[in-house]
C-alpha cells in the first residue's frame, strides 16, 4: 500500500465504513453457546456476523436439530408436521462458521473458564453464554413420578411428547375430558397453553362433539369475582375465544392441584376429583438444568431463574458467563421472539465488552406472538420493552402488551405464517 | 504532498473511530430489533427494509406514531411498534436500513 492510498483508506475510515472492520477484524475471543434453541441460535449467528471471523463460536445441544416451540400446538391437531417445524444448524456453520457439537453440558469450571459435557471434553472459554431453556418442577405435583410423567406429556417442548400427546387426543373416547393445566407464571411462552386449548377445543368440535375441555389454570384473578382475569396473556383475545367462540372449553381460575392417579385417569383438584381421557399437564417450570445445577449461584432470581445485568445479560452472580432466554430472570416473557432479540442484545454487549467497551445503554426489545385460536384465524399480542436506567429493568413501553380490537381473523393468520417464517429464517439462517 | 496531512488524520482517526463504531452499533442494535418480522437486515419478510430512503422509513414509522386511527389495518401490529421508539431512536433505525 502507498502512502496515497494508506491516507484515503484513513479518510474512508473516517467516514465510518474501512475502519471499524480493520478494528473489527482484530477482534479474537472464544465464546461458547450452550442450548440451541431461539436465544442461542440467535446468538451463534450475530456473534460472528458482528464480531468477524476472529470471534470462535462453539454452539453446544444435546440435540443435532431444534424443534419449535412455536406453532407445535398445531401438530398436536394434526395441521403440521414435527418435520416443518425441525432446524438443522447446518446454516450457522456454513454461512457464519459456527461450530456445533453434539454434547450434553455437566458443569462450569467458571476459574479456569472451561465448560465441561458428559463425554468427558471440555471447552475453553473467554465468554459462556448459557441458553437452556426451562426444566420442569413435578416435585409439588403428587402421583406424578416418572411413570406417570411418561403416561401424561406436558408437550411443553416440541418433541416426542407433541407427538404423543397429538395420538392421544386421536385416540380419546368420544365423551371423555380433556384436561390441561396452567402453571403458575412465570413459565414459558405466556399465552401458549391458551393457545393449546383453542387449538384443541377447535379441533374436538368437529372431532370429538360430545367432549369437554377443561382448563385448570393454577394462577389467580386479578380482578376478584373475574376468573378470566388470571389469564396471563392476551386477556381480550383469550376471554372471547372462551366464552364466545369454544363453547366446549370449562375454564376455571385460581385451580389447585392436589395430585394425580395416573393409573385410574384421574386428577384431584380444587374442584373435586376429575376423570380424564388426556392430561395434557404442563408443570411448573425453573431454568435448565445447566443453570440450576452449576453450583455457582446462577440461579439467583426466587431461585429459579438466572438473574442479569439487562444491558449485558452477563450473570449478577458469575462475570464472563452470560444467560439468555427462558432461562434469565426478569420482566420479558419467556419466548422465543424476544430470546432472539436478548441474543442480539448480548452478542452485541460481547463484542463491545471484549474490545474493552461499555454495552450499549438503552436497548429495547419486543415480544410479538402470533396466536391461532382456530384452525384458520389467529390473533397477536405485542410490547416493546426499553431498559429503564432507574430500575435496571425492562419496562413496557406504554405500560402494558397490546392484542388487536378486532378479535381472530384470517388475515391476521396469514400474517402468522410470515411471522414464523421470518423469525425463524433470522434465527437459524 | 504535504506532511502534516498524515498525523493529523491518524489522530483524528483513533480518537473519531470507537465513537462512530459504537453510533453505527446503535442503529444496527436498535434496527435489529425489526429482522424477527422483516428478515435479517431488513431483507423482507412483512416488508423489505432494507436500502429504503432514510426519509420514508422514518416518516412512515412517524405517521404510524401520531396517527394509529389513520393506520391501515395490516399496519396496526406495526403501530405499537412505531410507538416504541423516540424520535431519535427511528432515525438510527432509519439510517442502518437505508445503508443496507
Amino acid at each position: 500500500m502507498d502512502r496515497r492510498s494508506f491516507i484515503h483508506l484513513l479518510a474512508a475510515g473516517t467516514a465510518g465504513t474501512q475502519l471499524p472492520a480493520l478494528a473489527e477484524a482484530a477482534l479474537a475471543f472464544k465464546a461458547v453457546i450452550v442450548g440451541g434453541g431461539m436465544a442461542g441460535a440467535t446468538a451463534a449467528k450475530y456473534l460472528r456476523k458482528w464480531g468477524g471471523a476472529g470471534v470462535n463460536v462453539t454452539l453446544i445441544d444435546a440435540h443435532v436439530n431444534y424443534r419449535s416451540c412455536i406453532m407445535s400446538n398445531k401438530v398436536i391437531t394434526g395441521h403440521r408436521s414435527l418435520d416443518s417445524l425441525t432446524y438443522t444448524y447446518k446454516t450457522l456453520r456454513d454461512r457464519y462458521g459456527v461450530r456445533f457439537v453434539k454434547a450434553t453440558v455437566t458443569g462450569i469450571n467458571a476459574a479456569n473458564r472451561r465448560i465441561v459435557c458428559s463425554n468427558g471434553t471440555s471447552y475453553a472459554y473467554d465468554r459462556l453464554i448459557l441458553a437452556p431453556g426451562i426444566d420442569f418442577d413435578f416435585a409439588g405435583i403428587p402421583g406424578m413420578d416418572a411413570a406417570a410423567q411418561a403416561a401424561i406429556p406436558h408437550a411443553w417442548k416440541a418433541g416426542p411428547q407433541t407427538l404423543q400427546l397429538r395420538d392421544q387426543l386421536a385416540a380419546m373416547v368420544n365423551g371423555a375430558n380433556f384436561i390441561l393445566t396452567i402453571p403458575k407464571s412465570p413459565y414459558r411462552c405466556p399465552p401458549g397453553p391458551y393457545e393449546r386449548a383453542c387449538v384443541i377445543a377447535d379441533w374436538m368440535r368437529l372431532n370429538k362433539p360430545a367432549s369437554r375441555l377443561i382448563v385448570l389454570d393454577t394462577n389467580t384473578p386479578k380482578v376478584a369475582g373475574d376468573p378470566y382475569s388470571a389469564i396471563q396473556a392476551e386477556p381480550i383475545n383469550f376471554t372471547n375465544a372462551f366464552k364466545n367462540i369454544h363453547h366446549n372449553v370449562e375454564y376455571h381460575s385460581d385451580a389447585v392441584l392436589n395430585g394425580v392417579d395416573a393409573a385410574a385417569k384421574t386428577i384431584d383438584t380444587s374442584l373435586g376429583i376429575l376423570s380424564y381421557g388426556v392430561l395434557n399437564l404442563i408443570p411448573p417450570q425453573m431454568a435448565g438444568k445447566i443453570v440450576m445445577n452449576s453450583g455457582l449461584g446462577l440461579a439467583n432470581v426466587a431461585g429459579r431463574w438466572a438473574g442479569v445485568n439487562l444491558l449485558s445479560y452477563e450473570s449478577t452472580a458469575v462475570p464472563r458467563i452470560h444467560v439468555i432466554g427462558d432461562s434469565h430472570g426478569s420482566t420479558q416473557p419467556k419466548a422465543g421472539h424476544i430470546g432472539n432479540q436478548e441474543a442480539k442484545i448480548c452478542a452485541d454487549a460481547i463484542i463491545r465488552l471484549q474490545k474493552g467497551l461499555q454495552p450499549y445503554g438503552a436497548p429495547k426489545t419486543n415480544s410479538a406472538c402470533y396466536t391461532p385460536i382456530t384452525a384458520s384465524t389467529a390473533t397477536w399480542l405485542t410490547a416493546v420493552f426499553a431498559y429503564d436506567p432507574a430500575t435496571s429493568a425492562m419496562a413496557v413501553v406504554g405500560g402494558k402488551a397490546s392484542e388487536p380490537v378486532e378479535g381472530p381473523t384470517r388475515k391476521i393468520y396469514e400474517q402468522m405464517n410470515v411471522w414464523f417464517r421470518t423469525l425463524m429464517t433470522d434465527t437459524f439462517a | 504532498m504535504r506532511r502534516f496531512s498524515v498525523l493529523p488524520v491518524l489522530a483524528l482517526s483513533v480518537f473519531v473511530v470507537p465513537g462512530q463504531a459504537l453510533a453505527q452499533s446503535a442503529g444496527r442494535l436498535l434496527a435489529s430489533n425489526c429482522f424477527q418480522c422483516h428478515g435479517t437486515n431488513g431483507s423482507g419478510g412483512f416488508e423489505e427494509l432494507a436500502g429504503e430512503p432514510e426519509q420514508e422509513i422514518y416518516d412512515e414509522m412517524k405517521e404510524m406514531q401520531g396517527n394509529p386511527a389513520a393506520a391501515e389495518h395490516e399496519k396496526e401490529i406495526m403501530v405499537v411498534h412505531a410507538n416504541g421508539y423516540t424520535d431519535a431512536e427511528l432515525r438510527l433505525i432509519a439510517k442502518f436500513f437505508a445503508s443496507k
